[in-house]
């Protein structure tokens, strides 16, 4: 190879090098004249899919004007990282039991969904909550029953 | 004591140093180790040291009942969830003789390949962001968001989705649904002009894969190398076509290969079987049975005593899961083969005599996630 081919080879490489360059940035331009895709969080916010999943609640059912829980602890026993506590009462005896408190620590949930899967009476649901940083752990600990509260009312 | 100087002391003279590539270094995916012994500019010898993610995914199974297992699942190769979930699935569906309804096998392979993609994607994206174009990454996000939304209007969650449950899927999809991702699919295919000219034709990109961290067959053979780095070398092995699970038998894809076993040669792959993963989707929309998506199983499920290997493929490779049952309803044994362990192992053998520029290069296009290794 002569230093004629070798001083060719160097100007196509450079060439070549051009070209790609001078493609990329085509590219990058082009993009100037799309629509943006990024949402600017904080002044606008996007809508949950119907299916999204957050924290789980229980569901406000109009014939007993509240949930339909019974404190039958299978999904305590499903969460595989215990996370929930559920207690129930009955009002007299021979009654069914009633779910009085139901808690969740959030900031252990994997949202893997079982609790809800697995519930006899199909009272829980999953929120559309997203925002959920808190100041304390404690503050992740959720009370299922209150938010029903302050839905209710 | 931990003895890490496991590399044969031999090659270590004056000129001979080592460097420790991670675990917290920008080019390594996660909390990945790798010992380098360098002269100079070139590796001496590699050796990756495993263990920073240990979860023991394993063990944990063996103290859980086997639903509890599912969100595991999900969480042993974070990039591609959706597939780990189904092959547990199916694995304890075969143990039972539990029917899934044809509808749950469709939806099961569509969220299976729009997940196999977003995983490509950022795959390939973080690849070539390792060895110097920051710009297909952001395309690449933009295109694999796109996916993620997909995802989380069937399955709830955005990565670590806990949709497949024992004879069926969660959730039904609905139309929306259907023509999304009919709408992602044309858009990805226009997208794969620009990746070509941004990527693939790209002068630098051609110069830094080319020729660079040549797997050959028989070394890919050798280490038990699967999925697109397999692919690469030559080597047509697909577990969807060579051993078919689910209703892959039904669609008509092919298995890129390449022969050259380079980083190029797997980057290749791994766009062609993007295009393939569309290809599959497309036919399954079109011929979505109608259906149930769930068939009646027991609320905790008794496998009986037995034991079984169920292989599939993940966007890595070939995953197995080998469960034991002593027929009650906790596992015996859970053990997963993770394709990214042999894979990453193969760069003992094919990073020695390279420059450390290319062995960058190398590990990237072997695509790892760390998580995997360790389980």
């Amino acid at each position: 190879m002569g230093p004629l081919s070798e001083f060719k080879k160097y100007i196509l490489e450079i060439l070549t090098g051009s070209k790609s360059l001078v493609i990329g940035m085509g590219i990058t331009f082009k993009r100037l004249f799309m629509p943006i895709v990024t949402v600017q969080y904080p002044r606008r916010k996007l809508t949950m899919t119907p299916n999204f999943r957050g924290h789980i609640e229980a569901i406000y059912f109009d014939d007993t004007k509240s949930h339909h829980c019974v404190a039958c602890g299978l999904c305590v026993r499903t969460c595989p990282s215990h996370v929930i506590k559920v207690q129930g009462e009955k009002e007299k005896a021979g009654e069914r039991k009633y779910g009085q408190k139901y808690y969740i620590d959030f900031t252990k949930c994997s949202l893997c969904g079982l609790c809800v899967d697995v519930c006899p009476e199909k009272t829980l649901t999953f929120s559309h909550e997203y925002e959920l940083a808190y100041l304390s752990r404690w503050d992740g600990v959720i009370d299922i029953m209150r938010r029903l509260e302050a839905v209710t009312k | 004591m931990l003895n890490i100087k496991t590399i044969d002391d031999t090659t270590i003279n004056e000129r001979v140093y080592q460097l420790n590539l991670g675990p917290q270094h920008p080019s390594t995916h996660g909390v990945l180790h790798l010992l380098l012994k360098l002269d100079g500019e070139v590796v001496v010898a590699a050796e990756p040291i495993v263990g920073y993610s240990h979860r023991g995914h394993e063990k944990m199974a063996e103290n859980r009942i086997w639903e509890q297992f599912l969100p595991n699942t999900s969480r042993i190769d974070y990039l591609s969830g959706l597939i780990y979930n189904q092959g547990y699935c199916m694995a304890l569906e075969k143990l039972c003789g539990i029917e899934v309804p044809e509808r749950a096998e469709y939806i099961r392979v569509i969220t299976s390949e729009l997940n196999r993609i977003s995983s490509h994607l950022l795959g390939i994206m973080a690849f070539v962001m390792d060895i110097g174009a920051f710009t297909p990454f952001l395309y690449g996000f933009d295109d694999r968001e796109h996916v993620l939304d997909l995802l989380e209007r069937v399955t709830g969650s955005r990565l670590t989705y806990c949709y497949n449950r024992f004879g069926g899927v969660r959730n039904d999809i609905d139309q929306e649904f259907c023509d999304g991702t009919r709408r992602f699919i044309d858009r990805l295919r226009g997208r794969f002009k620009d990746y070509h000219n941004l990527i693939t034709e790209n002068i630098i990109f051609i110069k830094r894969t080319r020729e660079v961290g040549i797997i050959t067959e028989e070394t890919a053979l050798e280490f038990g190398v699967t999925g697109p780095s397999l692919r690469g070398s030559g080597v047509n092995y697909d577990v969807r076509k060579n051993e078919p699970y689910s209703v892959y038998p039904e669609f008509d894809f092919e298995i890129p290969v390449r022969k050259e076993g380079d980083v190029m040669a797997r980057y290749q792959v791994r766009m062609a079987e993007m295009e393939q993963s569309m290809n599959i989707i497309e036919q399954a929309l079109d011929n979505l049975p109608q259906g149930p998506v769930r068939s009646h199983v027991p609320r905790f499920i008794d496998p009986p005593a037995g034991d079984i290997y169920f292989a599939f493929e993940s966007a890595r490779g070939a995953v197995g899961y080998y469960i034991v049952s002593d027929g009650t309803r906790i596992p015996y044994r859970i053990k997963v083969r993770t394709p990214s362990f042999s894979n990453l192992f193969v760069l003992t053998r094919i990073l020695p005599g390279n420059f450390i520029a290319d062995a960058i290069a190398t590990l990237g296009s072997i695509d790892v996630v760390v998580p995997e290794i360790d389980r």
